[in-house]
Parts: structure tokens; sequence; C-alpha cells
């Protein structure tokens, strides 16, 4: 489905992380490592904290306690690097709604620095399931299940070496879910995947589980 | 890893931002009603004939680039504002290096200002009857402005986006930054407007020049951290 | 001496001090030449001010790019403390510059370039502030304003110097004159009081400052120790 090509292998550890928005402490002390071949699931009711996490692993956002890490077999990478290697879908993470969904993906290849040729793109979204004569009209268009393919099509783009998935089937059909599942086992053996989520059935995917309470 | 250099990426950004607003067309708009409303609104009143002929020169200047600089403010902000309002912000962030969004983004509010002064300003000079002598200085004017204007706009368009967003915000935080600019690009177009030799209007286009630059390299430096959390 | 004695002692001081600089300023200090009637004791006060306005601007800068470095919020703490005594010092500045003005020249505002630069510093802190007012996170807060900071630094040059070349100026001759050098067209006595009123007026912020800074690690510390 994607091509694997010059990704190093990346191992992420988070060490005593801790994040408080004010007042309200939302995570606390919390450890753990995503390792490639490993599926870590985040669990945890709404509100508990699962995206905080997903995003603080992202370098998204910084913890106010502790620390991550993401290491490739030479030493640790500086956190203005580890975009490069991630890949996140998650529902605060749009698509540009003025672009189709050819447009959008030629966008974050180039801005990437990939080559990808348009059949290259033409297969991705063929995979992800986008009905052929949607992807040249714009995203704006679409139902949010479309939306939610062409993020995810934006997020393995690159073939990424971490894949986090913040809640990913949310919005989307049986077929859909189908898709998660696929693009989960595919990145499995040679990426680190997090995912956070309420499903049982992506639960059902975990090597590892952190549960956060509420 | 990358096949691409740093440039072809802030063009991505830059060919992102064009397409996506022409589509659009929610800057232009803004920036385009704003600058005409205001033109018609100040020729309506003042006209070609209500200033004292010595006091045309720097007059007429300083309302052009009144004109000129809060259309900018109306329109320039929404590069960065429309991202994390419509929440692609986030997915720009983990997919592009900030110095391409910022460039990007940056030549996007310079193409911006060139096509509104282009539109305006020959409107201005044929509404309110302002005689242009050079016309030269004039336009290397017009692009020192845009160039300078671009560069703190943009910047301060970042800070704002994270903040609250308001343009009123927008505003503020630009309006001191920009003030010595203004005088530069006032003084500058007086002196283009009035004589066709370069000469005088050199000394501000150094002061402009070297604002600019230096307000540039600055926004580069200061992106990254105004850029991510 | 040690800290705990300065700490006593140096508000005493520094409130004696200003008395007497104070005192001297009317009664001391004879009236320059050229200056309308007892008009130039102003020179005392407004001077001081705007250069503890700038001082402030300075000592502002440093703890934001100290603290785009660091991330220490102490540094966030430095730079916001400064901000509000400049923003206190341009305002005091930019009103007895204007008494001034309505004095010796019958308006109280003339758009001189020196009286507009402290004017817009004035606005700088404004929006500084106004910057700090939209941001609900503290490190992002600390971080936007921290870049504010430079940049208005950064722009100011302009408008202190370059401006001023350009135009001419209403303003007394200042002290600092193009070459760099300082010249004192002040008589000795005037000098006294002058370099006084500097010191006094620095020693103020100071200060004010100090007191700012430690207030805000009492809060800090506090919080540290209501989250565990």
């Amino acid at each position: 489905m994607v091509l694997f090509a010059a990704m190093p292998e990346i191992s992420i550890t988070f060490d005593r992380v801790g994040k408080r928005f004010g007042s309200r402490q939302v995570l606390a002390n919390l450890s753990g490592a995503i390792e490639p071949g490993q599926v870590l699931v985040v669990v945890g009711p709404n509100g508990s904290g699962k995206s905080t996490l997903i995003n603080i692993i992202a370098g998204l956002m910084r913890p106010s306690r502790g620390e991550v890490a993401y290491r490739d077999g030479e030493g640790t990478l500086p956190r203005a690097r580890w975009f490069e290697y991630l890949g996140m879908a998650a529902p605060d993470m749009a698509v540009y709604e003025e672009l189709s969904a050819r447009e959008n993906l030629r966008f974050f290849a180039r801005v990437r620095g990939l080559h990808r040729s348009d059949a290259a793109l033409d297969d991705l979204l063929e995979t992800t399931g986008l009905p052929r004569r949607e992807r040249d009209r714009p995203v704006a268009t679409y139902s949010s299940g479309m939306k939610q393919r062409v993020k995810l099509a934006q997020a393995v783009l690159h073939a990424p070496a971490v894949l986090l998935l913040d809640e990913p089937s949310s919005n989307l059909d049986e077929a859909g879910h189908e898709l998660v599942a696929r693009i989960v086992q595919d990145f499995r053996p040679r990426a680190a995947v997090a995912v956070a989520t309420n499903d049982p059935r992506e639960m059902a995917w975990a090597d590892a589980r952190i549960e956060l309470a509420g | 890893m990358r096949g691409s250099s740093l440039l072809a990426e802030c063009l991505a950004v830059l060919g992102k931002e064009v397409t996506a607003e022409l589509r659009s067309r929610v800057a232009l708009n803004a920036i385009g009603l704003f600058a005409i409303t205001t033109l018609v609104a100040v020729a309506y009143q003042i006209g070609p004939y209500q200033i004292a002929e010595e006091d045309r020169p720097h007059l007429l200047a300083a309302l052009l680039w009144i004109i000129l600089f809060f259309a900018a403010t109306s329109g320039l902000a929404r590069v960065f504002v429309k991202e994390e309002d419509s929440h692609t912000a986030k997915t720009l962030r983990l997919a592009a290096r900030p110095t391409a969004v910022f460039v990007g983004k940056y030549l996007f509010n310079l193409v911006l200002l060139l096509a509104l002064y282009a539109v305006i300003v020959p409107l201005f000079c044929a509404l309110m009857g302002y005689a242009v002598a050079g016309v030269v200085g004039l336009v290397l004017v017009m692009v020192g402005g845009a160039v300078a204007l671009a560069a703190t706009s943009t910047i301060v368009a970042a800070i704002i986006s994270r903040a609250s967003g308001s343009s009123t915000l927008f505003a503020i935080m630009s309006v001191p930054l920009v003030l010595p600019l203004l005088v530069f690009l006032i003084r500058g177009t007086r002196d283009a407007a009035g004589s066709g030799d370069l000469q005088p209007v050199l000394a501000s286009l150094r002061a402009i020049v070297a604002y600019a630059g230096v307000t540039l390299i600055t926004s580069v430096g200061l992106f990254r951290v105004v850029w991510n959390d | 001496m040690t800290r705990k004695a300065l700490k006593i002692w140096f508000p005493w001081v520094l409130g004696v001090w200003m008395i007497v600089v104070i005192v001297a300023a009317f009664f001391y200090a004879p009236p320059a030449q050229g200056f309308k009637g007892e008009s130039s004791r102003i020179v005392f006060f407004h001077v001081p001010q705007a250069w503890v306005a700038v001082l402030a601007f300075c000592v502002n800068l440093v703890a934001s790019v100290r603290y785009l470095r660091r991330r220490d919020p102490l540094d966030d703490a430095r730079a916001a403390a400064a901000a509000r005594l400049g923003l206190v010092f341009s305002v005091l500045a930019t009103i007895t510059g204007s008494l001034f003005a309505r004095v010796m020249w019958g308006s109280f505002w003339n758009w001189d370039p020196r009286e507009v630069s402290i004017a817009i510093l004035l606005l700088v802190y404004a929006a500084y502030f106004a910057l700090r007012e939209m941001v609900p996170d503290e490190e992002r807060r600390s971080t936007l304003s921290a870049a504010y900071a430079v940049l208005a630094f950064v722009t100011m040059p302009f408008l202190i110097f370059v401006v001023p070349r350009i135009y001419w100026s209403l303003h007394p001759d200042t002290i600092i004159s193009a070459s760099g050098q300082l010249r004192f067209e002040m008589e000795s006595r005037m000098r006294q009081v002058f370099f006084g009123s500097l010191m006094g007026f620095t020693g103020l912020f100071a200060w004010l400052y100090t007191l700012d800074v430690r207030l805000a690690r009492v809060r800090m510390s506090r919080a540290r120790r209501e989250e565990v």
C-alpha cells in the first residue's frame, strides 16, 4: 500500500510526563514507550487526556513535566525534526477545504520534500476508498467520512516511521474501520504506532496499553 | 532524506495559498473593498480641489499610505488566522518546515500587497489629481513598502493567530512597529511625486530597504518559536 | 553589606535621596538660559523618566531573549516586570514632556520626532500587555510576548535614530549629540542635580523591578508546592 522507503526505525519513550492547563492537571506521571513492531493503544473516557498525550508525543505540545525522546539507531532526535518522521491523524487536524483531495496530497507531498507522481497519489487515494469522481472536487463538498479518508491518506503519504492516530475510525463506516485496521497492520512491522481510542475493536489491536483515568 | 530544496517547499506553500485564495477570495475581497471604499470616501470629501497647492504633495502622500496601510490590516492576517480557524494549522505544522511556512506566506502577502498597490495607486492619483513626476521613484517606493510591510504583517499575523486572532489585536500590535516605516514611505512618495530625479528619493529608499531587511531576518528567526508550542 | 541589610536600607536611602533631589531641583539649581521662566527644571524629571523608560525596554529585551532560549518562567516574570515599569515611566515622560511643550511652545503636542518616539514606546508597551491579555496559556503567553518584544526592539532604532535625522526637531539639543559624544551645556549645580535625579530614578526602577520579580518568585514557588 505504501512505499517503505528510506525511513529509519524510530522508538519513542516518554518519561514521567505530566500536563497541566492552568489549575487543571490533565496528565500526571505517565511513562511508557512505543517501539517499532508494537501498537500502543491509549484508552480513557472523554476528557481524560488521550489527545493531550498524543499531542505531546507528536511534539505539538510541551509537557509541563517529564520528557519525550525519539531515538533512531544512532541517538536521540532533536524535537525540531520529529515531524519529518511522523504521520498523524486527529479530529482537530483538518485538510484544506478549498483544495481537492488530489491537490491536498500533492501539496503535502511537495511541502515534505517528496516526489510523488500523480499516479502514486491516485493509488493512495484508491486504497483509502475515496470515490474517483470526488478526488478532484474541493474537500469542502465531502462528507465527514470522505474527509477522514483524506486525512488518513495525508498521514501515511510519506510512509512515516511513527504513526499516531487519534480516534481514527470516527466518522467512518464499517469499510472505513477496515481501512484503518489495514493501515495499522501495514505499519505495525516497521513503524511505531500509537492509537488513542474508545472503540473496543481498535483496543483489540494493542500490544501495549495505557489507561487514563478521567 | 528530503528530495527538494527549501525554496521548492516555500513555493509549494505559496502555491497553496494562491490557489486557496483565488477560490475563496476572502482576503482579496476584504482588502479590495476596504481600499476602494476608503478611497471613494476620501476622494468624495476631498477630491482634487480641496487641498491647498503647497500642502498637496505631503498630504496626498500621507492619505495614500493611510488607505494602503489600513486596507492591508484588514486582510493580511488571514494567512495565519485562517489556518487556526479551519484546523489546518496542526496538519501544516507536522508537514512543513517552519521557514518554508513563513517564507511561503510572506510571499503570498507580498503578492497581495503589490496587487493592491497596482490597483489603488493609479486610482488614487486619478481621483485626487495627484500628479506624479517620478514614476520610477514611486514604483521603487511602492515595491519597497510592500516588501517591508508584508514582513511585519506576516510575523504579527503569526503571533496573533496563536493568541486570539482578532484583527484589533493585529492593528494594535502592528501600528507601533510600522510607524517609522510609514514616515519613510510617505516622505519617499512625496519626493518621488515631486520630481523625476531619483536623488531625493534614495534617502527614504535606503531607510525602507534597511527596515525591510532587519524585519525579515528577525521574523524568520522568531517564527519558529511563534509557530511551534 | 549583606543582602538582607540592603533590602531594608535601600528604600529608605532612596526615599531620602529623591527628596533631596526634588528640593534641590527647585531651590538649589538655577534656571537655565533660553527656557521660559522656571520651566527648565522639568529636565531634572522628564529626562530621567525617559531614560528609565528606555532602560526598562532594554531589560525587557534581555529577559525576553533569555526566556526564548531557556524557557525559564522567571525570565518571563522579569520581562513583564520591566515592561510594567516601562509603561508607567513612558506615560510619565510623555506627560512631563507635554507639559513642558505647553509652556515653551504653547501647545501640548507638536509632533516632534522625539516626542513621538516616547509615545510610540508607550504604544509598544500597551500592545505588549494587550497581547498578554489575549493568551490564556502561560507558556504560549510568555513566548509570544517575548517574540513581540524582540520584534519591537529591532524596529526601535529606526524610530530613534533614523527618523530624527531626516526631520528638523523642536526638541532642545539633547545630551548625546550626533557624534555620540556626551556634551554638557549645563552649569555645575544643574549637572549635580541632574545626575542625582538620574541616579535616583534608576534606583527607583531597580527597587520596584526587584520587588516585582521577588513577588513573582514567591507566587511561582507557591504554585509549585500546590502542584505536588
